[in-house]
């Protein structure tokens, strides 16, 4: 089974700043293959994600291209295809609840199962409400249930009628902490278990790399990249996917200048500052950014061995400590370059080292951590 | 003296009943048509079919007198079906009665369809089912107390309609005397004792109406 899917689709955004409300046109420009697996669609607020479950879920027409999913042509412009949302055959859990509020919980995912025997919509309707754990729940109405409770009725009934690809727009999002990482890893879970694919909006990073086999980009209606959670994490494409997953030392002032035989590792020069990446992908020569997440910044206690540009460790004034609860962040100030850096680490970790504004200090970038991207 | 009061109450609530019944089949559509669809002139079809609710009644009157006396266009195609004619039977009140209380349906009706989350319309295609299939399990179903509310409201509109029906149904004792048209003529013959009973009867119906419609509006939003 497999999702092509190519479009373009003119949508608006209504920005709410203060009393003047604004209409943005955005142009959604994406194009993916999936097999069997679990895409998690991630993007800011008002990049498409929704626009594009409505588009390949039929609610909304694309201006341009096409979409398959396991072999069936949902829509094609050329051809002049545009099933309607009856025949497209898909499961749609929506961010917001969405059940019947007339219906009790069975006659919700009996809604589903139209044109089925009556044995055998008693039978589905069992193995759904089993398959989420829900088997006490049947008679309740939405109204009596739990926030985690509904969105598992949701799921229940979007997959009762054996649909061939599900989509899931922000399904936890109004759901606690808790119930989210049990939803989603029992998501992950079952995920096998009826083996179609499966597209999962969401913006909140964590979900994102908890849930995903792959993730799809997007920003500003643009998909960006898509990739493996890795190679998102370590080698964003760009400047706009660097952003979304965290990374926000981000400089634009550097070149490559060679290759590094010793270390096996590609020397940048960004400003005076020299550092090594363990990047291979890019010539002497070519201008790059290059940025680190604060979380992955490491302290070391300023003694005897002090600043070493072949390991990237540089001297830094303690700038100010930002109490965040389990983490603190830390502002640092080169004490060679013209550069700040922000770090997130470990309260315990910072309290264990002493540092207190005003400090000096020693910063290593990890090597294998440095992000680069051509910057535009 | 009993069947002078027995008479017009029985033949306006038949009217009422039976103009309602139409109202609520014809108005329900028109209501969801109006929610749910785009086509051009949408705005202008709003507006004949609001306009009964602030045009007199004698204009009512006399433009229905156009369609359905025996020269209208209408009138001639019942005449040509039924052999005769329309003008002066309670068939005519009904008429009368329908095209004043059909507005308060359809506004009625249709504020409660779009207050139904498209959304959920969306969901039940999504599991399969087509928009009529929805409509009936879905909109209609939640939309139930705004359109009951429509349908008290035209129901009180009816027994109380007295322009209309008496330039279209006239005032013909034992056929077309309604309530309002009793009272009226009642009056004009200085028989004060059965406009008063005729009076009193309609205002209690008229507050009735006016509970049922609260009772309905206030009502938790689904019953579990």
């Amino acid at each position: 089974m497999s999702v092509k899917v190519d479009l373009r689709k003119c949508y608006y955004e209504t920005a709410n700043n203060g009393k003047k409300e604004s209409r943005k046109a955005f142009m959604l420009s994406i194009s993916f293959e999936m097999e069997n697996e679990l895409v998690v669609v991630f993007g800011p607020s008002g990049s498409g994600k929704t626009t594009l479950f409505k588009c390949i879920s039929g609610i909304t027409e694309p201006d341009d291209g096409n979409i398959t999913v396991d072999g069936k042509v949902y829509y094609n412009k050329d051809k002049k295809i545009n099933l309607p949302i009856q025949k497209r055959n898909l499961g749609y859990v929506f961010q917001k609840y969405t059940l019947f509020p007339h219906m009790n919980v069975r006659k919700n995912i009996e809604c589903g199962l139209k044109g089925w025997e009556k044995e055998d919509r008693e039978e589905r309707i069992r193995e759904m409400l089993s398959l989420l754990r829900i088997e006490e729940l049947g008679t309740r109405y939405p109204s009596q249930l739990s926030g985690g409770q509904n969105q598992r009725v949701a799921l229940a009934r979007a997959l009762a009628p054996k649909p061939e690809i599900l989509l899931l727009d922000e399904p936890f999002s109004a759901l606690d902490m808790e119930i989210r990482t049990e939803l989603a890893e029992k998501i992950k879970n079952f995920q096998n278990k009826i083996g179609i694919p499966l597209l999962f909006i969401t913006h909140n990073l964590e979900e994102a790399f908890l849930l995903a086999d792959k993730i799809l980009v997007l920003h500003g209606g643009k998909a960006q990249q898509f990739g493996t959670p890795e190679e998102i994490l370590f080698h964003p494409k760009n400047r706009n996917v660097a952003k979304l997953v965290g990374v926000s030392n981000i400089f634009d002032d550097a070149y490559v200048k060679e290759y590094d035989e010793k270390s096996k590792g590609t020397v940048l020069k960004s400003g005076d500052m020299r550092i090594k990446i363990k990047s291979m992908n890019f010539k002497a020569g070519e201008k790059v950014s290059w940025g680190i997440h604060p979380e992955n910044i490491t302290l070391l206690v300023h003694d005897s061995d002090s600043e070493d540009q072949n390991e990237n460790i540089y001297s830094a004034h303690v700038n100010s400590i930002i109490n965040k609860g389990p983490k603190k962040r830390i502002t640092l100030k080169l004490v060679r370059h013209n550069k700040t850096l922000t770090a997130e680490l470990p309260a315990q970790f910072v309290d264990s080292l002493k540092l207190h504004a005003g400090d000096l200090c020693l910063v290593k970038l990890e090597m294998s951590k440095v992000v680069v991207f051509y910057s535009f | 003296m009993l069947d002078q009061i027995w008479f017009p109450i029985s033949i306006t609530l038949w009217i009422a009943a039976v103009s309602s019944f139409l109202v609520l089949c014809s108005g329900v559509v028109i209501a969801y048509i109006f929610a749910r669809r785009d086509f051009r002139g949408k705005e202008l079809a709003e507006l004949f079919v609001t306009l009964p609710l602030i045009l007199p009644p004698t204009v009512i009157g006399y433009l229905l007198v156009i369609l359905v006396g025996k020269n209208g266009f209408f009138g001639q195609l019942i005449y040509n079906v039924l052999g005769t004619g329309i003008l002066f039977t309670w068939q005519a009140a009904v008429i009368a009665a329908y095209t004043v209380s059909l507005p308060l349906m359809v506004r009625t009706a249709q504020a409660a369809i779009e207050a139904v989350d498209k959304e959920l319309e969306y969901a039940a295609y999504i599991l399969g089912r087509t928009e009529i299939e929805t409509a009936l399990l879905i909109t209609l179903p939640l939309a139930k107390r705004g359109i009951l509310a429509g349908l008290v409201l035209s129901f009180a509109r009816a027994v109380g309609e007295f322009g209309a029906t008496l330039m279209l149904a006239g005032n013909i004792p034992g056929k077309t005397n309604t309530m309002s048209i009793s009272i009226y003529s009642a009056f004009q013959a200085g028989n004060n004792e059965l406009a008063n009973i005729l009076v009193l009867v309609l205002i209690l119906i008229s507050l009735l109406s006016i509970a049922l419609t609260g009772k309905i509006v206030s009502r938790g939003k689904f019953e579990v």
